[in-house]
């Protein structure tokens, strides 16, 4: 019962800062002082199209009925007509997202699995030559372009050493599989078509690496600090002193509480991954969501812009809510309050 | 340690159930075909012709509907049109579906008869026939979307103005304000594409005549069909098994979208594509000499031109248009800047059409442009241009051009300051008649002069000469009737007239003629661009 | 406050330490130092620039590095070093406008909030949700395209995207320091709510907000490069970096300079932010001593 009240108490609160996000990106995309029909249409378009296309996008409508019209519509789960594409928005972003979740997937997973080695790595041997590797990545990773990284390794390895491709999700003459998810990973696995699987996993190895980079860095910080404030401890002191193995365990203790912070940051690491990767797709052909909402804010297509955001916006919060779901589930003390 | 494992693994399941529950979400919008057909290979990489460009104004590739280049490129190579250009010569007409045709004077209109050849068939297997063609211009007429107007403005055509009057027999009656010979070349475009009535009338829905279908699928009589369109990412045709003529030598033409031309050049020197359309001028040059590559090039239509506003005070006067036009340093442009890829032409029909003049008198002359200053006595003049955002035709940066437009004008005292737009936020201020200065680009609607003649000099028909606050009636009037004129040497007369009028009184800078750069595998034969704006995918090998 | 001794037990100058305790590590040094040159560039660019960065001089383009031209030319011949310089002020100007309006915006909500508790802080704390549940680049992309591309939007675009943190930071330390001691002991003195603010809450909640400030200058000046890449910043002809990156990038096979060059400065201002940010964290926090 505490945990239904706990649910929704949640949800009333995502919900309460999707409005708010809902009516800031409406505010936003309405103050253009360019005209959406004009960017569509183009140069030859006669003032008689023009006017057509506004009555046909509710442009020609006050503000205010335009917001209620498109909120009526979201519950009906319309999210309405992108002015560039003329498809509906919904569509659109359903065909985008999967892509850019394979590519944050992806990159969080290398995050994660070369982030928290790292970090334990270098507080373990901390002030010596691997410390000092970690902290030198990890600061290169916090301070560079994702965008220049992205330039520098498809010319080193597609082009100069051509040994992993330049963009795209698959190989040109490898059909995709069939869709379930629409992350070509699982799907091929599901499938069975190694294929596919193989030319997926290979075309994913620049993009989430150039697009883990960032987040590596800041989970391998993360963790190293936790270690080194763990392994300061009073316990710690103690293990040493009383010899090697007792230190072992207790240098898994000291691991399991190091972690808590970085599971803590899985959702925010999220959110910051759906940020990069507009530009990392950009820079890899990469035919997701990022690529979607530049094209989109460049052609004033606030239907999809507002699409977008909406969309990634309720990433992070979802996301964090199914990491307090799940401790919530698993650890007994925060059940009993 | 294993429950933080464990925490970890759990955020990821549910994530990834959430994601799977999306996933018969993203079904829908997977054309059907795509899931189980989406195999480009009717042959596989050695057969099909992989493209890489961008496409990102793909918008639809319904002959009604479609306007942009990349729809045109595809479609032309689906639908047939009655009559077309071969290869590319853009003067002569040649049959396409129609094998003969006439006109006659019928009084109060012209009477436009067309014989279809026989024998020809849509993919579906049905056969072509003019109910087809009626069904087809009459619903292009009804949809009304952007290229429509080419029918209902230029053409002035109705919808009941098309008849088929047997089944191999299309009669058009155009009124006689309207052009017979605009009108063939307005046919060779692909709003003249006919597409097999009986199959979209079973997939109209709600009165769209069938856009929604078409939008991705195809229902044609060309050389190709379309094999799926995943968007964003690349669309696939492959040949018409029932075509009936000869069957073209690549069974597939991949078209992918990939907007960075670094990736495309990388992607043609690796193989990985065929043809790179995106190029600069520097890339084409690294590419020479390269094992396995070859560069071509073909004309284009285009003109890229700095429009003036004659109604923003100093540029409503004469002499300081004239000044601005004489201080640019077009061999520079073309030479340093395009590197070549740019025919120097000043009027403004382009070279490739008739009625096109060589004249081009204006080439970087400080010390005249500074009398003509002098002379215009208007004191210091300090201007705002707006310059679009990306990458201009012919392969260079707009941003560059504009700088160097900036400073060859600063050498004769002129300030300019750049302000650079996204192409929508400058083409509102520019149909507004906002803008002072502005860098843009034309490219005719069909090859025909008129389809620049009228929009540079007529007032009225809110086109480029609305734009730029110029409102010259005789100069319109000689371009209205100069469309109008039948015999080929007394039109190119009329237009030699007009074009030179234009030069040295209208409100236009015009820079250069654009070339189209294509990056080609040395194995790629018979890709011969059309400056229309697309190639035939059926004379292509490789 | 004057430990003078870090938790490895070396000892540096007493002195300097005690007065400056963020001297302590050798790393903060080279940070301030680097962060002390950017900025002298950005300040005295004009001085130092061998050229205009905006004078193009077609005859000599895409020059590799040389003597003549230290970093090279650009495909319109102008010089990348010069063009690299000015492109300091400008990144170090978006850093400061962006940190210090988004900051002092923030700060100040963050204040209020804390503060006044009950509805206003409710409300407040509901809008930065809002603010941070955007992803930013994604923010500021809607904003810098409905306002259209400049470098002025798109220092408006960044501060909407940064202030959020800023609020919920300083209303956090507002929430821990306001049942201190010292505010009941100067409310029974009879101070005014705004005197007990600004002297007594400010400068004590303003540590972790410097070192936020820090990350963020970084943060914001690759944010800035970002938004200018995809062509919602500052505009060509401007010699941003990320502009510089941008226009270099369809030459990255034959003349990789062009886009090295700034990527580089990018890397080097930002890290010393970086480095700067861990090192006012440490000096803060000196208990949890994890610099060395």
């Amino acid at each position: 019962m505490r945990f239904v009240g706990f649910l929704l108490r949640r949800i009333v609160g995502i919900a309460a800062v999707m409005i708010g996000v809902s009516v800031i990106t409406f505010a936003i995309s309405h103050v253009v002082p360019a005209d959406p029909a004009v960017a569509a249409l183009g140069d030859h378009a006669t003032d008689a199209q023009i006017a057509a296309f506004r009555a046909e996008y509710h442009l020609d409508r006050p503000l205010p009925e335009q917001y209620v019209t498109y909120v009526v519509g979201i519950l009906h789960g319309d999210l309405g007509k992108s002015i560039r594409t003329r498809r509906a928005v919904a569509d659109d972003l359903a065909d985008s997202f999967p892509a850019t979740l394979e590519l944050s997937f992806a990159a969080l997973a290398i995050s994660l699995l070369v982030g928290i080695p790292a970090g334990i790595w270098s507080a373990i041997y901390r002030g010596r030559v691997p410390d000092v590797i970690v902290r030198v990545a990890a600061l290169a990773g916090g301070s560079l372009p994702v965008f220049w990284l992205g330039l520098i390794v498809i010319g080193l390895f597609y082009y100069q050493l051509g040994w992993l491709p330049g963009g795209g999700r698959l190989d040109t003459f490898v059909p995709p599989p069939p869709t379930r998810t629409g992350l070509y990973v699982v799907d091929s696995l599901l499938a069975l078509d190694f294929d596919a699987l193989r030319s997926s996993l290979i075309h994913l190895v620049l993009p989430s690496l150039t697009l883990g980079y960032f987040s590596t860095a800041v989970i391998a910080r993360m963790t190293r600090s936790s270690m080194l404030e763990v392994l300061g401890q009073d316990y710690m002191r103690t293990a040493r002193a009383k010899g090697l193995a007792e230190r072992l365990i207790v240098v898994r203790h000291g691991l399991r509480n190091a972690l808590i912070p970085t599971v803590t940051i899985i959702g925010l690491t999220f959110g910051s991954l759906l940020s990069g990767a507009v530009l990392t797709e950009t820079i890899f052909s990469w035919p997701g969501l990022g690529r979607y909402a530049t094209a989109s804010a460049i052609s004033l297509d606030f239907p999809a812009v507002l699409g977008v955001t909406l969309l990634a916006a309720i990433v992070y919060p979802v996301a964090n809510l199914a990491v307090d779901v799940a401790y919530y589930w698993l650890d007994p003390r925060i059940q009993r309050g | 340690m294993f429950r933080q494992l464990r925490y970890t693994s759990i955020v990821f399941a549910v994530v990834l159930l959430v994601a799977a529950a999306c996933g018969p979400a993203a079904n829908p919008s997977a054309s059907p075909g795509a899931s189980a057909s989406a195999s480009p290979s009717a042959g596989g990489a050695a057969s099909t012709l992989v493209i890489d460009q961008d496409v990102s104004d793909l918008i639809s590739l319904d002959p009604a509907v479609v306007y942009e280049f990349s729809g045109v490129l595809l479609a032309h190579n689906v639908y047939d049109t009655l009559v077309r250009f071969e290869g590319t010569d853009l003067s002569t007409i040649k049959p396409g579906l129609a094998t003969s045709w006439d006109t006659k004077d019928a009084g109060t209109t012209w009477d436009m008869t067309f014989k279809l050849k026989t024998g020809q068939k849509f993919a579906s297997g049905n056969a072509v026939t003019a109910d087809d063609v009626v069904y087809s211009f009459q619903r292009a007429i009804k949809l009304n979307k952007s290229p429509a107007f080419l029918f209902t403005d230029i053409a002035q055509l109705k919808a009941e103005s098309i008849k088929a009057s047997d089944p191999s027999t299309v009669v058009i009656s155009l009124p006689k304000t309207a052009s017979p010979a605009a009108f063939l070349t307005i046919l060779t475009f692909t709003l003249g594409g006919v597409v097999d009535s009986k199959e979209v009338k079973t997939k109209e829905t709600g009165g769209d005549s069938g856009s929604a279908y078409l939008l991705d699928h195809s229902s044609g009589s060309g050389p190709y069909v379309v094999d799926h369109w995943t968007k964003n990412a690349e669309v696939l045709l492959k040949t018409n098994p029932n075509y009936a003529g000869t069957k073209p030598p690549l069974s597939g033409i991949l078209v992918k979208h990939v907007p960075e031309s670094t990736n495309q050049q990388f992607a043609l020197e690796k193989g990985d594509a065929d043809v790179a359309r995106n190029l600069t001028p520097q890339q084409i040059s690294a590419l020479q000499g390269k094992a396995g590559v070859s560069t071509t090039t073909a004309a284009s239509l285009l003109l890229v031109y700095v429009g003036m506003n004659a109604l923003k005070p100093p540029l409503n006067n004469v002499n300081v248009r004239e000044a601005l036009r004489t201080a640019v340093d077009y061999d520079g442009i073309i030479k340093d800047l395009l590197k070549g890829n740019g025919k120097k032409i000043q009027g403004i029909v382009p070279l490739g059409l008739a009625g096109a003049n060589e004249t081009a008198p204006f080439q970087a002359d400080v010390a005249k442009a500074q009398t003509l200053l002098t002379q215009a006595n208007v004191g210091k003049v300090t201007l705002d241009f707006l310059v679009p955002t990306g990458t201009a035709p012919g392969g260079v940066a707009w941003s560059d051009l504009g700088a160097k437009l900036q400073s060859d004008w600063a050498k004769i005292g002129v300030t300019v300051n750049i302000k650079q737009q996204p192409t929508a936020d400058l083409l509102t201020t520019y149909r507004a008649q906002q803008g002072q200065l502005v860098l843009i680009n034309w490219g005719p609607d069909y090859p025909d002069p008129d389809a620049n003649v009228g929009p540079f000099t007529d007032y009225k028909a809110k086109s480029i000469a609305y734009r730029n606050g110029w409102d010259d009636a005789a100069i319109a009037q000689k371009g209205r009737d100069a469309a109008l004129i039948t015999d080929p040497a007394k039109r190119v007369a009329a237009y030699k007239d007009i074009t030179d009028y234009v030069l040295h009184n209208g409100p236009y800078v015009i820079l250069y003629q654009p070339t189209e750069l294509f990056g080609l595998r040395s194995n790629v034969k018979g890709f011969n661009w059309s400056s229309i704006g697309w190639v035939d995918f059926a004379s292509v090998t490789k | 406050m004057a430990e003078a001794f870090t938790a490895t037990g070396r000892l540096r100058s007493a002195r300097l330490v005690a007065r400056a305790p963020i001297l302590r590590s050798p790393l903060n040094v080279v940070a301030l130092a680097i962060i002390a040159i950017f900025a002298l560039c950005a300040v005295f660019a004009p001085l130092i620039a061998p050229y205009d960065p905006l004078a193009q001089a077609l005859g000599s383009r895409l020059e590799p590095p040389s003597p003549e031209h230290w970093l090279g030319t650009d495909q319109l011949g102008r010089d990348i070093f010069s063009r690299l310089l000015y492109g300091s002020r400008i990144s170090l100007v978006i850093g400061i406008a962006v940190v210090a309006s988004a900051g002092i915006f923030g700060t100040f909500v963050g204040l209020i909030a804390g503060y006044a508790g009950g509805l206003v802080d409710e409300a407040l704390m509901r809008l930065t949700e809002v603010f941070l549940a955007f992803p930013a680049l994604i923010l500021a992309m809607a904003i810098a395209g409905a306002l259209g591309p400049s470098l002025t939007n798109a220092i408006i675009a960044l501060a909407a995207v940064t202030w959020a943190i800023y609020a919920r930071l300083a209303r956090g330390q507002i929430l821990s320091l306001r049942r201190r001691e010292f505010v009941e002991a100067a409310r029974g003195i009879g101070a005014s709510q705004l005197r007990i603010i600004l002297r007594h809450l400010l400068p004590n909640a303003v540590a972790p907000l410097m070192v936020q400030a820090s990350f963020d200058m970084g943060s914001v000046i690759i944010a800035a490069a970002g938004l200018s890449f995809i062509g919602f910043g500052a505009q060509p002809p401007t010699p941003e970096w990320g502009v510089m990156i941008s226009e270099g990038r369809n030459f990255i096979s034959t003349q990789p300079w062009l886009s090295l060059f700034p990527g580089l400065a990018i890397l080097l201002a930002v890290g010393s932010f970086n480095l700067l940010g861990d090192g006012l964290r440490d000096a803060f926090d000196p208990r949890l001593s994890r610099s060395d």
